[in-house]
């Protein structure tokens, strides 16, 4: 559904950003993007919805070239919720603000207020009915920047950094909300630094590094190779560190467990094992 | 029209013009500007305008000069069509130039001066540490804002906003879900400017002072001393010689188009 | 000396809700303190109590009283606590304003009227102890934003206060940058003996360096204690405090032994099955 073919992008001319970028995403997929600062994320995945469009190459969604079409005209399929909230907010109720990309996409006035309400009930945000979205806290001032765009129910979703400032019981519920949004017609893109978020809520991992994709595949295997991890600034997440130091202790631990109940079950196997 | 802005951009070059005391360049400013408007003949106007090439050569910023230039094309455009209609091309052109002169003056100040050595350099002429201060900060924020908003923009049209439809007046309420976020964050971040100034001792009781200092040099002085003669030949030539003896200055002076 | 909270309780002004509800706290000299909480549960505002900007930057209702290095912070103007107190906040991208690395560090002693000579010294040594100095003349906007949060934790210590607060100083930054951020705190409570209150999310990375943990909900002081026991609690985890899977790990095996220990890093787990191995 979404295809990068030999792409390369540079802001300016001799200064490439993106090198040589071969992906493809297909529906029923949870991605993590991960990759130091500077590596070029947000430049590939502002690609993805046309804000972008590629110095080589070409970029397609649902096979079409995103340099025929406009942003607006992706915003249809491809939804985008960018890191800080507060970059998006302005209207002068919730409603309004949920309604805004329904409208700018031409939705009948009944379909704006049914998703409306919908979404706002979703995202536990009915409560706040009428009221100015900058009175709302921060955790919430995000999930209302999630519930206008998902609203618009787009096929391709892509969050930048959503874990950011969020506490723990705000990340189990995303970790939910990523699993009921997990279908054969979706396609889910995470960038983001954190590795036990990652871990925990995608399937297949890529990680870009200085403009180059140097990996993509099991996200378990990419976590535990200590040169990509180093390239991406990344430090392995806790229980990858402990199966492979476990390993190192005792030979037959297996390296490849990748939850927390798969983890639990191999060192209570090793502990019964030693009795 | 955002090139416009590039003759104004600070940049940290190891030149003759960047190493210049402030104060110099600022006084080098308002002269060439104040010479500028002297001046509504064809030919002293371009006479100003190639005696200040040379600095901007010297500070090396010949492209980014010539950048603002192309961003200043449509108003110049707007003023030759408008000056040629009610006044003459000749008046149009000599107006032109006198908004290029200018336009460079000021812009070899911004280009060669960081808006922090201004800031100090106000304070040595007595201005309260507070303006000098806000003003930098101001400065040293723009690129700042300037990223947020596209980031702003960006967010928005990714939500189906199209800033280029509907009449002129659906185009302005376009900018409505670009505008507010800038101004809500902008003042989000003045506040936690604002904390880190707090928490650092900001507008303690004690006599502020300053790691570096600024003073006049010999190339300071010499700047100075050549505007100054430029400055006074200038107002002689444009007061005296053209009021009372008009018939001292060649006829080229007057130089103008036919129409 | 150090740190005194008595009583506290806040409400900002214009609200009616106690953001700090009737909060005591004492942290002596040389501490490194972690403080944790769900979203809103205060933690920002104990923060901004510590250095004075609570009251004096942000008006409200005080009540009770905090005492930092012998100084009443409500006696006692902000710039004067700065001195005994520094306060890191999140973005690092708002707490510089100079042009270069050099003149941000010069800014605090700038503003207290220290001498030139004394500034050059202090600004020389942090570029030094800091690792600045071939970010010397490097303007904010050149550096990364594990970089900028390094300057700007050099700028709050030019100030030389006994005291460090930071507000979740890693949130913006790669867990590498993270990482080598905390390393630098805990480096500035061991070797230069500065008391430390850490505000953070991921606390894993410095767990087994914080002497003390203090759990906030709601404004209210919810449990306390060294961080093993803070673990043990099984509150914690309904307040929506991060509990390392390391722990969440060992506290769901099997064996009663290792199930009542709780380590604060990767290695101490290990160590511990290991010693239970060899039983």
């Amino acid at each position: 559904m979404i295809l990068f073919k030999d792409v390369g992008f540079e802001y300016e001319p001799g200064q490439p950003v993106l090198q040589n970028i071969n992906l493809e995403l297909e529906p029923g997929q949870v991605v993590g993007l991960m990759g130091e600062n500077g590596a070029g994320k947000t430049t590939l995945v502002k690609h993805i919805n046309g804000l972008l469009k590629p110095t080589t190459g070409a970029v397609y969604v649902n096979n079409i070239d995103t340099r025929d079409t406009s942003t607006a005209q992706l915003a249809k399929t491809v939804g985008f919720v960018f890191q800080n909230a507060d970059h998006q907010l302005f209207a002068d109720t919730l409603q309004t603000e949920v309604a805004f990309g329904l409208r700018n996409l031409g939705f009948s006035k009944e379909e704006v207020d049914n998703r409306v309400a919908q979404y706002l009930e979703l995202f536990e945000l009915t409560r706040y009915g009428g009221q100015s979205p900058f009175l709302l806290s921060g955790g919430e001032r995000k999930r209302l920047a999630l519930a206008s765009v998902f609203c618009v129910e787009p096929k391709v979703l892509i969050l930048d950094e959503p874990t950011q400032a969020q506490d723990a019981l705000q990340k189990d519920k995303l970790l939910n909300f990523i699993d009921s949004f997990r279908d054969p017609e979706h396609i889910l893109l995470l960038v983001t630094h954190d590795v036990e978020f990652a871990i925990r809520a995608v399937d297949r991992l890529i990680i870009l590094s200085n403009g180059q994709l140097i990996a993509d595949g099991s996200p378990h295997q990419i976590l535990s190779t200590p040169l990509l991890l180093d390239r991406a600034r990344l430090l392995p997440p806790q229980l990858t560190q402990f199966a492979h130091l476990m390993a190192k202790q005792f030979p037959q631990f297996p390296t490849n467990v990748t939850t927390l109940d798969e983890t639990v079950e191999a060192v209570n196997q090793l502990l019964r094992g030693r009795r | 029209m955002a090139a416009i802005f590039e003759a104004f951009r600070f940049k940290q070059k190891a030149t003759f013009m960047h190493s210049l005391d402030p104060r110099t360049t600022f006084f080098m400013a308002v002269s060439f500007s104040i010479i500028g408007m002297l001046f509504l003949q064809i030919i002293p106007l371009l006479l100003v305008f190639i005696s200040m090439a040379p600095f901007i050569l010297l500070a090396r910023s010949t492209r980014q000069w010539f950048k603002s230039l192309q961003g200043l094309a449509i108003l110049a455009g707007f003023i030759l069509i408008i000056n040629s209609f009610f006044i003459s091309f000749s008046f149009a052109i000599s107006t032109v130039l006198r908004l290029v002169v200018l336009m460079t003056a000021f812009s070899l100040f911004f280009l060669t001066v960081h808006p922090d050595d201004f800031a100090l350099a106000l304070i040595k002429m007595h201005i309260p540490y507070e303006f000098a201060f806000a003003f930098s900060m101001a400065v040293r924020y723009v690129p700042t804002i300037a990223t947020e908003t596209e980031t702003i923009r960006d967010a928005q049209m990714s939500r189906g906003l199209e800033l280029e439809r509907g009449n002129i007046l659906q185009k302005v309420r376009n900018y409505i879900p670009i505008l507010i976020p800038i101004i809500v964050s902008s003042i989000r971040r003045a506040l936690q400017v604002a904390e880190s100034l707090e928490s650092r001792a900001f507008g303690s009781t004690a006599k502020r002072t300053s790691l570096y200092d600024l003073s006049l040099r010999k190339r300071d002085y010499a700047m100075l001393l050549v505007t100054t003669f430029a400055l006074i030949f200038a107002l002689y030539v444009a007061f005296v010689v053209r009021i009372q003896f008009p018939f001292l200055l060649p006829d080229w002076f007057f130089w103008g188009l036919p129409f | 000396m150090s740190i005194e909270i008595s009583r506290l309780s806040f409400t900002y002004s214009g609200s009616d809700t106690k953001v700090l509800d009737d909060i005591s706290l004492f942290i002596p000299q040389g501490a490194f303190v972690g403080l944790v909480g769900p979203s809103g549960c205060g933690k920002t505002t104990l923060a901004r109590c510590l250095n004075g900007l609570i009251p004096h930057f942000h008006p409200g209702n005080l009540e009770g009283s905090v005492i930092v290095q012998g100084l009443n912070s409500q006696e006692h103007q902000a710039h004067e606590l700065a001195q005994k107190v520094g306060l890191v906040f999140q973005n690092p991208e708002n707490q510089l304003v100079a042009p270069t690395v050099e003149r941000e560090l010069a800014f605090g002693p700038e503003n207290l009227g220290v001498p030139r000579d004394e500034i050059r010294q202090r600004v020389e040594t942090l570029l030094y102890q800091n690792n600045l100095l071939e970010l010397r003349d490097k303007a904010p906007y050149e550096l990364s934003g594990g970089e900028q949060q390094r300057v700007a934790i050099a700028a709050i210590l030019a100030l030389e206060p006994d005291i460090l607060v930071l507000d979740e100083p890693t949130a913006n930054l790669d867990p590498l940058s993270a990482y080598e951020i905390l390393k630098l705190i805990a480096k500035l409570n061991q070797e230069m003996k500065i008391t430390v209150l850490l505000i953070e999310h991921r606390l894993e990375l410095v767990l087994p360096l914080i002497q003390e943990l203090i759990v906030l909900d709601n404004g209210k002081i919810l449990m306390r204690g060294p961080p093993a026991e803070v673990f043990n609690n099984p509150l914690v985890s309904k307040v929506g405090v991060a509990i390392p899977r390391i722990i969440q790990l060992m506290k769901q095996l099997d064996n009663p032994r290792i199930r009542a220990t709780t380590p604060l890093s990767v290695d101490e787990a290990i160590g511990m099955i290991l010693k239970e191995v060899r039983r």
